[in-house]
């Protein structure tokens, strides 16, 4: 499973779940902190559509960490200042990383959870759709 | 009369620091940060985009911090910005594939993904409702949870924007996709002419007010250009960074409520007509502060002497932090120069009256 992937689940996902996650992880390894949990900021570059370049928008606050899991390293990287969640993040990432995380399945069905609570808002969105009617042409006299 | 430099003040400094606390203690109740961020969330929206710092949480805890002044909570924003280190750019956001929840045309009826309202106020009656004076707040909850999940899941599916098809059909110029670095106006000081990069960042961030009077101003007559807004949308827009053991990999960090707005204008192209287009992208909700940006952006590319013509006048007096905090600065103690003010007015009148 891609990065991209997995960060998207675990970062859409709540906070106990991804502690259970590492949690059952750290049964049977212990990681070792590389990079404490901290908060920086991360610019959002963008593509505009007239010209086609690249502007800031702005910034987000993100937290980091960064383990090592018995020599694989783990990175995690999310908007907010939630350290413990990015701490268990990076943890799942090591074991990703050194071959020993086995929950695929789990996160598969995360993900599964989380893109139909989201269809179900976009239901929300796409009900206010616009039907329109066509009105009766005028004719000049 | 001598010059006299004074000090003092420091315990009236702290009374008046403490006085603050005065105006914020009228009542027993608090103001959790969840109902700001939840209940509040155009202002908190604002102060996001004015500040150029997306977090809703912090934006709220901004906000309580200084009763609700908006000038203040960008104010604190920016300052706490500036204690963090940046530690990346995040890779190119793609605002085609934003999940939308609103998305309209002003210039075409029929647009490929239809046009879809989401939730606005344009179609409401300002009318005050007194019940909310009494609102069930868990109730409304409930309410609004319990219609999400008895809806029918309706696939997500990303939009083309309006203008593509004006580009096929040769209406609107097209350009290849340009990679170079953006300029970054919280590292570099603005110069003139400014580069398009630095025009977007600056006018995302700038106030509110600011712009929509200016937007305005060109509405009316003191510009060249009444648009049309061939889209308008809102959405969610993912946010990644790139993972840094494997440039072949990257990580998803979020995703971003934004406003993007696109006007169009016609133009002279040599022996025929085209249209010229504007663009707007803002944090969160803010539709006419993105329309504002979408009009200011199109006018500073015409030429003539109005003041919104000149990049300079538009870009430099409209960050809410400089703004505000030099208008700010004339209360502050001038005793010295406007004693020498005052003894200037004075030789002069003694030398005119003899």
């Amino acid at each position: 499973m891609e990065k991209r992937r997995i960060s998207k689940i675990l970062a859409r996902a709540g906070k106990e779940q991804v502690k259970r996650l590492a949690d059952e992880i750290k049964e049977d390894y212990s990681p070792v902190i590389v990079k404490a949990p901290e908060k920086s900021l991360t610019m959002i570059r963008m593509r505009e559509p007239v010209q086609e370049s690249l502007f800031y928008l702005g910034e987000v606050i993100v937290s980091e960490a960064i383990v090592d899991l018995d020599g694989a390293k783990g990175v995690a990287v999310i908007m907010g200042d939630d350290f413990e969640k990015v701490l268990d993040m990076a943890v799942i990432d090591a074991a990703c990383n050194k071959g020993v995380f086995r929950r695929y399945d789990f996160l598969e069905q995360l993900e599964k959870e989380q893109t139909y609570r989201l269809k179900k808002e976009n239901a929300l969105f796409m009900q206010t759709m616009v039907s329109f009617h066509s009105m009766d042409a005028e004719v000049a006299p | 009369m001598a010059y006299v430099a004074v000090s003092g003040g420091e315990e009236a400094i702290e009374a008046s620091i403490r006085l603050l606390e005065y105006y914020r203690s009228g009542t027993k109740k608090d103001l959790d940060l969840e109902v700001i961020e939840e209940k509040m969330s155009l202002l908190v929206d604002r102060v996001m985009s004015e500040a150029g710092l997306y977090d809703k949480r912090y934006a709220a805890l901004a906000l309580k911090q200084c009763e609700g002044s908006t000038d203040e909570a960008v104010f604190l924003l920016r300052a706490y910005r500036s204690t963090l280190k940046r530690s990346y750019d995040s890779l190119v956001a793609d605002t085609r594939n934003m999940r939308l929840a609103r998305r309209i045309s002003a210039a075409f009826k029929d647009i490929p993904g239809g046009q879809i309202l989401g939730a606005t106020y344009d179609y409401t009656h300002r009318l005050m409702n007194f019940d909310l004076q009494q609102e069930d707040a868990p109730a409304l909850c409930r309410r609004v949870q319990q219609e999400v999940e008895e809806q029918k899941p309706v696939e997500i599916s990303p939009c083309g924007r309006v203008s593509d098809e004006l580009k096929i059909e040769g209406l609107i110029d097209r350009f290849e996709p340009e990679d170079e670095e953006p300029f970054d106006v919280t590292q570099n000081l603005l110069e003139f002419p400014a580069p398009r990069s630095a025009r977007l960042q600056t006018l995302s961030r700038a106030d509110t007010g600011f712009i929509s009077g200016l937007a305005y101003s060109v509405l009316r007559g003191f510009g060249q250009v009444h648009p049309t807004v061939g889209e308008l949308r809102n959405g969610y827009v993912e946010i990644e960074v790139p993972y840094l053991e494997d440039p072949t990999e990257s990580l998803w960090i979020g995703e971003i409520l934004l406003t993007e707005v696109e006007v169009f204008n016609e133009a002279d192209d040599k022996d025929q007509l085209k249209l010229a287009c504007g663009y707007g992208a803002v944090m969160g909700r803010n539709e006419n502060k993105a329309i504002a940006m979408a009009v200011l952006d199109h006018e500073l590319n015409t030429t003539g002497d109005f003041p919104t013509q000149n990049d300079e006048f538009v870009l430099l007096h409209g960050d809410s932090l400089e703004m505000n905090g030099f208008i700010s600065h004339l209360k502050l103690p001038h005793y010295v120069t406007f004693q020498s003010k005052l003894d200037a007015v004075r030789k002069t009148r003694r030398e005119n009256h003899g």
